[in-house]
């Protein structure tokens, strides 16, 4: 009888905290059909969820069109359902957000090339299970599938000074928001440093790189020292903290070698 | 000197001070055996008193409107000279009351040292926890976070188990609907003056019964007697005890700047210590953020809420065992204190604190 | 420490400690709250201040911020403009434009300013501080 109870008991604290996955799971129609379809129908739904577009809320119908909450016309012309883009169609469609990426891209040797078939989008990035992008889709084994690796590693030579950079100061950012530091405007500014230097390097061409990345290094240069500022004042403000600290440890040590001292007269 | 002494003379002959020394102070005789347990009534006494003058000082710039009070504080840490170190002092600062006040209690609990017809202090002093309690809670919303919005949210919510007026409670503690700018006027009003004021009316109160029933000796040693109260009042005497002031006076001090000192060691070297993520996102209403949690000394009501099948009998046990607490002094009656004479409240003591810190870490980490 | 050192004397050595550490610490408790509690700079300093010519209409005044403080463009008579500092010199109360009168009236104690700021009657002690001020194309620039 307790057993049960207590198996009943965990039961409903498990649903308890289950509740919101669920309701988070079942937002889309898409997603409830397909997500229950083998095969290619259904694999989509699986990536998207590890993927960038799943953790900041952009769902399918935001990339391929179509009514996300009627069962019946969810995949009609009607309601601008496209389905799946035409290989030379994907910049275009990727294109519908990443506008500066997809322009930089168009202007490039790839882009350029995109109808003999050279690589767009998806070649490099992956579809649904797409990650937040990173210097490591530059390698050896991926650009060899066309072409020879020399002139991307190149590219991805003179990248990864500038691509340090920026990681760096981004997590110094979120190292001083946490302390309670105003960086908004130090986060926008290097937000915008972010997708020029992601537009300059898809246009694949390293001379253009070159030029342009030393005006991206100059900007986040600037944002890392304001950064370098704010942590001098943190290493002050430290430091006169201890001090007063070791006065307040000094004070008290003193105050109970007063208190021996009297201790030492009421033994008489 | 003569300029001093004519001066304490000029008030001395006004006011008698000499005498208030000589009986209340330097004359005022604690028992000999007393410990630096009975230091924390003096830290507390500071603790506060920084409270209300770093809150002051926040108060000259905290702006209580929904629309900018996040702002304010951000200017607060940002803009204003030194204001980062003022509301650091009086967040980290609530936290260290909240440890004083405990081990307060656990000290007092342990020795019973609310024993000897000393039920007024102790009622007393387990309003002036209560009190703080809210004062937290009050205090916690004002700065207008995720946080703040999402842990009130949560914890006036909690009123709605009680039958029959709860949906009406939690409307009325919000002053609407949902946590708004009403709530946010109400806990400010209650927040910088209403609480405040009772509280140093109890902390008054509890001074002076401290003061008239006599300081209890602690319970330990070969010549401790066990005694039962005269049926009449009478002033708890220390004839051989020591002077308060300044004998006893410097280890208090001692205690309050060794606190202080953990107090800035927090603020410099683990400011993040109470401040999660969601305590710098501006308040929204339409965005729960994931993993919200109370502060540590209500994560085990959060916790009792959320183990009991219905919040009804969890709301029940958490007033039951408060009640409890509140009239231990009228429910436990025997005379005798030594710990070691009495095995069962020491079990149940220390039980009762392993269940609390249990039921909180699992609080934290469910 | 020498054993023969009484507790008294101790005592008295580290008071004299304790003494030293409480002005330290008492200066690092109100230098904070006396930088906290410090005027914030006002803001411009010594920066001329702009007022668009249409804002003056002729025989009108035009009340504006100088540098923190309250001042005042008038336009007397067509093309010729006057800024006077548009605080009494009695009590600090801000003067108010008689249009009709074609002078200042200061509304706390009835003190009495022409359009170019001379005492005209009551208690104020010396005329409106004069500000300078020139045209500039369509703009006043002031200071």
């Amino acid at each position: 009888m307790i057993r049960t109870s207590i198996s009943l008991f965990v039961l409903m604290l498990f649903t308890l905290l289950a509740a919101p996955a669920l309701v988070l799971a079942a937002d889309t129609v898409c997603i409830e059909c397909h997500g229950g379809q083998p095969g290619p129908l259904g694999e989509p739904v699986g990536q998207w969820r590890t993927s960038v577009h799943a953790e900041n809320g952009i769902s399918c119908h935001e990339c391929h069109g179509g009514d996300p909450t009627d069962y019946a016309m969810a995949m009609s012309p009607d309601k601008g359902f496209i389905g799946a883009p035409e290989y030379a169609d994907v910049p275009d469609f990727c294109g519908r957000c990443h506008v500066g990426v997809a322009d930089a891209y168009k202007g490039g040797a790839h882009g350029q090339a995109l109808e003999a078939g050279a690589a767009q989008c998806v070649v490099c990035h992956g579809n649904h299970a797409i990650q937040r992008a990173n210097l490591d889709l530059i390698n050896e084994e991926a650009c060899s599938q066309c072409h020879s690796y020399e002139r991307a590693a190149l590219i991805r030579l003179s990248l990864v000074e500038t691509d340090t950079m920026i990681n760096t100061t981004e997590a110094d950012l979120e190292r001083l928001y946490r302390l309670g530091f105003a960086v908004d405007e130090m986060e926008d500014g290097l937000f915008n440093q972010r997708n020029s230097f992601h537009r300059i390097f898809h246009g694949v061409d390293v001379e253009r790189v070159r030029a342009e990345t030393a005006d991206v290094q100059a900007e986040v240069g600037k944002i890392s020292n304001q950064v370098a500022e704010i942590d001098t004042t943190i290493q002050e403000r430290k430091l006169w903290g201890s001090a007063v600290l070791g006065l307040f440890i000094l004070a008290g040590v003193i105050f109970l070698l007063v208190r021996k001292a009297y201790e030492e007269e009421e033994r008489g | 000197m003569q300029p001093i002494k004519m001066l304490v003379d000029f008030v001395d002959t006004r006011l008698g001070v000499r005498d208030l020394y000589n009986k209340e102070l330097h004359g005022y005789l604690l028992p000999r055996k007393v410990n630096a347990w009975y230091t924390l009534g003096a830290v507390l006494l500071v603790l506060f008193k920084i409270q209300i003058i770093t809150g002051i000082l926040l108060l000259m710039f905290y702006v209580p409107d929904s629309e900018k009070a996040f702002a304010s504080v951000q200017a607060i840490m940002n803009d204003v000279p030194y204001g980062w170190l003022f509301r650091m002092l009086h967040a980290v600062g609530a936290n260290v009351i909240m440890i004083a006040l405990l081990l307060h209690m656990l000290s007092v609990l342990f020795m019973s040292s609310y024993k000897g017809r000393r039920e007024f202090t102790w009622l007393t002093g387990f309003t002036i926890l209560n009190l703080t309690m809210g004062l937290c809670l009050t205090g916690y919303l004002l700065p207008w976070s995720q946080l703040s919005f999402w842990a009130t949210t949560v914890a006036t919510d909690a009123a709605g188990a009680i039958p029959v007026i709860g949906d009406y409670l939690v409307e009325f503690l919000r002053g609407g609907a949902t946590v708004g700018n009403q709530t946010l006027g109400r806990f400010f009003a209650l927040h910088v003056v209403g609480m405040p004021l009772i509280l140093l009316g109890l902390i008054g109160v509890h001074l002076f019964c401290v003061k008239r029933r006599g300081i209890s000796a602690p319970p330990f040693g070969e010549d401790y007697k066990a005694s039962e109260p005269l049926p009449f009042f009478e002033h708890e005497k220390h004839k051989d005890g020591i002077p308060f002031f300044p004998n006893y006076f410097v280890k208090d001090a001692a205690v309050i700047c060794f606190f202080i000192a953990f107090m800035l060691a927090i603020i410099f070297y683990a400011p993040g210590l109470f401040f999660p993520e969601s305590a710098f996102q501006p308040a929204d209403p339409f965005l729960t953020p994931p993993h919200i949690k109370p502060e540590w000394y209500f994560l085990w009501a959060y916790q009792t809420l959320k183990i009991f099948p219905s919040e009804i009998i969890g709301l029940g046990v958490q007033g039951a065992f408060m009640t409890f607490l509140a009239l231990l002094p009228f429910i436990d009656r025997s005379p005798e204190r030594r710990p070691g004479k009495r095995p069962l409240f020491i079990t149940c003591y220390v039980l009762t604190i392993l269940v609390f810190v249990a039921i909180s870490v699992w609080g934290h980490y469910s | 420490m020498p054993t023969h050192v009484s507790p008294p004397q101790r005592r008295k050595f580290l008071f004299t400690m304790l003494g030293g550490l409480g002005v330290l610490i008492g200066a690092a408790s109100a230098w904070p709250i006396f930088r906290f509690l410090s005027p914030v700079a006002s803001g411009s300093g010594n920066d001329q201040v702009v007022v668009p010519r249409s804002e003056v209409a002729a025989g009108k005044a035009h009340f504006f911020d100088y540098r923190g403080k309250p001042a005042v463009l008038l336009q007397p008579t067509p093309g010729n403009f006057v800024a006077l500092s548009a605080v009494c010199t009695h009590l600090g109360c801000v003067v108010a434009w008689q249009d009709q009168a074609g002078e200042f009236l200061c509304p706390c104690h009835g003190g009495r300013f022409s359009a170019d700021g001379q005492v005209l009657g009551g208690p104020p002690p010396k005329p409106l501080e004069t500000l300078v001020v020139e045209l500039d194309g369509d703009q006043l620039k002031v200071g």
